[in-house]
């Protein structure tokens, strides 16, 4: 009999080896996909985000979570599809023109993973254009924007501009963050909303993917 | 003992920009972001704003802390200010000089201080030395944010450099003519001074088309008096790395040593170059301001009342403290000390996790460290550590087997060589450390006593010099997170 137990304390420590095999032994012994996400995986990634936010956890040990919880997903998301079951919803994200940063993008993407999104990485250096296209071929719900130096902050700007222009922005909810970037600045350009780190996102793209 | 100075409000003039003119610094540029220009309010009255109760604890403000950048007075105040009197680095070594008459003055531009030298270009003596911080200060203490500020305002930030750096050469000529002014600085220093763009420098792939050597009359500078030769900028290496760096190489014999050599500049934009087979490997890094004290909770320059140094003795801390007065923070040094001594204890594990639930590192006095300070050097520390990493690895070495390695700037002419190895901030075990002081200006000195051979040095460095775009190297990224750590066990040394 699978252990989800120990799969979850496998993405706890990290070790992404060991977390994709549980996961395929677990699925082989026919537990549901989804029994495998909510009773491992989410209450996993809820605990490295507890642990990060009481500072027992740093970036290292964040990433290599993250690391382990998206190898273990690897087997579990074609299934998820072929079932028909729906993520949270759907997040394009990516790191704005200009700024190449994008280790605090990637914990976002994996916490966000993590807390049953679909989650689309545009990657770092992201024109704003390449965001309007993701968002018109993905349907996504929401638009996550990083940026971690000052000068490129107005790319996030010209982001929602371009977002405006094709005539996409009212159907997707924008948030940002990144190390410069303050609630004051995202109401400044019009973002839909902030954080001020990694865990705090999720609870974010949670609230705003809730239909109003 | 702490510095009180009382302050007259004064027509047109906030109790800000009267504190900045005493030396008060503003990290953030005065956006009351970062609490790091907090002055002690000891007689009279400065409002507490909104943003001050944000930045600072109710028990702080009530002891008297208030953000110098949003202070306003309207009757004469006393503050203590002591925190600010950095130490800056000056050189007293003496360089052989080519026959030529007159003076000279050789200048370091750096982001945060000023250093200007007089020459006598016959001797090589240095006659004189001018210190100032960098009077940009004011508007960001990195230079991401002086960039930004200059985007916004195109051109303040080049005429108060301008006007800094002349009232400086004037006071040390004193009135006697000058041949020539060398100066180096990082890119963007550089750019500020020669009032290039620096737009390429605000985006990646930070290419600027601007990172010649620039020469310019007084007249042209608005400085009163002639200077026969000009004011000359020296070249840039590339990216953020410039003619400071390599100034530095200059000073150092990098580009001759025969052995492979490493010159590490820890400065808030750490450079770092790597000397392999005639090739020279540069870089720069943001390592943030850590080790300057920035973004510590208790971390202030190494002013009296920092605690520079710890050791162990007899199972118990050894805490110097600079001037011989109370405990009131602690500095670079004293922080990358006071992590060796709680790796060695297990106070702190090698993920820079404080351990036994444990949630502060007492220190001494009121001093101490809290987690964040460990997480904010872990950054500090894994970006240059990851540079030095990446570059060696580039220059075909194993960081282990490089024979010797240069520190410039001020943290890593006072940091210890024992603690910063065995925090991982030099991974290179057999490495002898040579802390070089401020081999800018040295180099600078030497550039100015050597007209005849100057530009073919130059060429030697530019021609032998390859500059790495670390942002955008995966290897970097992957080498950051993995140095973030502590190492586990005490190197041998």
């Amino acid at each position: 009999m699978a252990d989800l137990r120990t799969l979850h304390d496998a993405i706890l420590e990290g070790n992404a080896k060991q977390a994709a095999a549980l996961t395929q032994e677990a699925l082989a012994e026919g537990l549901a996909p989804l029994d495998i996400i909510q009773q491992a995986m989410v209450p996993a990634m809820d605990e490295v985000g507890r642990r990060f936010e009481c500072e027992e956890y740093f970036v290292p040990e964040l990433l290599l979570s993250a690391r382990a919880m998206k190898a273990a997903l690897e087997p579990v998301r074609p299934l998820l599809v072929a079932s028909g079951i729906q993520p949270a919803g759907r997040v394009v994200i990516g790191t704005v023109k200009g700024d190449l940063h994008d280790i605090g993008k990637n914990l976002v993407a994996a916490l966000l993973e993590g807390g049953g999104f679909e989650v689309i990485d545009l990657g770092a250096d992201v024109p704003a254009q390449k965001f309007v296209e993701a968002v018109q071929s993905s349907g996504a719900g929401i638009v996550a924007l990083s940026a971690l130096l000052t000068v490129t902050m107005p790319s996030m700007k010209s982001t929602i501009e371009a977002l405006d222009h094709a005539g996409v922005r009212s159907r997707v909810k924008v948030i940002v963050g990144g190390a410069p970037v303050t609630q004051q600045f995202a109401d400044q350009i019009g973002a839909d909303g902030y954080s001020e780190n990694a865990t705090a996102a999720v609870a974010l793209a949670r609230r705003l993917s809730q239909p109003a | 003992m702490p510095r009180h100075v009382t302050i007259e409000p004064k027509p047109g003039q906030t109790l800000s920009d009267q504190l900045f003119d005493l030396g008060v610094e503003f990290p953030c540029g005065g956006g009351s972001l970062c609490g790091g220009c907090r002055v002690r309010l000891v007689a009279g009255d400065v409002p507490v704003t909104e943003a001050m109760r944000e930045a600072l604890s109710d028990r702080e403000l009530a002891v008297g802390w208030r953000l110098a950048c949003l202070a306003q007075a309207s009757a004469p105040v006393t503050l203590e200010v002591e925190q600010w009197s950095p130490r800056i680095l000056t050189d007293d070594s003496r360089l052989t000089p080519e026959s030529r008459h007159g003076l000279g003055v050789a200048i370091d531009l750096g982001t945060t201080t000023l250093v200007a030298e007089l020459v006598d270009l016959h001797t090589g003596e240095v006659l004189g030395v001018r210190t100032a911080l960098n009077p940009q200060g004011r508007h960001g203490a990195d230079v991401m944010s002086r960039i930004e500020f200059d985007l916004r305002q195109p051109g303040a930030l080049t005429s108060l450099i301008r006007r800094a750096l002349g009232e400086m050469v004037a006071s040390l000529a004193s009135g006697a003519p000058l041949a020539e002014v060398l100066l180096c600085g990082n890119t963007v220093m550089h750019h500020l001074f020669c009032g290039e763009s620096v737009e390429p420098l605000s985006h990646v792939p930070f290419h600027s088309p601007a990172l010649e050597a620039r020469t310019f009359t007084a007249a042209e500078l608005g400085w009163p008096a002639p200077i026969d030769e000009g004011v000359t900028v020296l070249p840039c290496l590339g990216g953020f790395v410039g003619s400071d760096l390599l100034c530095g190489l200059l000073a150092c014999g990098v580009h001759t040593a025969v052995a492979p050599t490493a010159l590490l500049d820890l400065g808030t934009n750490g450079e770092i170059a790597v000397a392999h087979q005639g090739r020279i490997l540069c870089a720069s890094t943001a390592a943030g301001p850590a080790f300057e004290g920035g973004r510590i909770r208790m971390g202030m320059r190494a002013g009296d009342g920092a605690i520079d140094k710890i050791e162990v003795v007899d199972d118990a801390l050894h805490c110097h403290v600079i001037g011989g007065c109370a405990p009131r923070g602690i500095c670079g040094s004293g922080l990358v000390d006071a992590a060796a001594v709680a790796l060695e204890t297990g106070a702190v594990a090698p993920s820079g996790r404080l351990t036994d639930g444990q949630r502060t590192f007492p220190l001494t006095g009121p001093v101490e460290l809290i987690q964040a300070d460990f997480r904010e050097l872990q950054l500090a520390k894994g970006a240059i550590a990851a540079g030095f990493d990446l570059l060696t690895s580039r220059a075909g070495l194993e960081p282990a087997s490089l024979p010797a390695i240069h520190l410039a700037g001020a943290f890593g002419n006072y940091v210890r060589t024992a603690s910063a190895r065995r925090i991982g901030l030099l991974p290179c075990p057999s490495a002898t450390v040579h802390p070089s002081g401020n081999s800018a200006v040295r180099g600078a000195r030497g550039l100015l006593l050597s007209p005849s051979r100057r530009q073919e040095q130059l060429n030697t460095i530019l021609s032998a010099t390859e500059h790495i775009e670390l942002g955008s190297d995966r290897d970097f990224q992957e080498s950051f997170i993995e140095q973030m750590a502590f190492p586990d066990i005490a190197p041998l040394a």
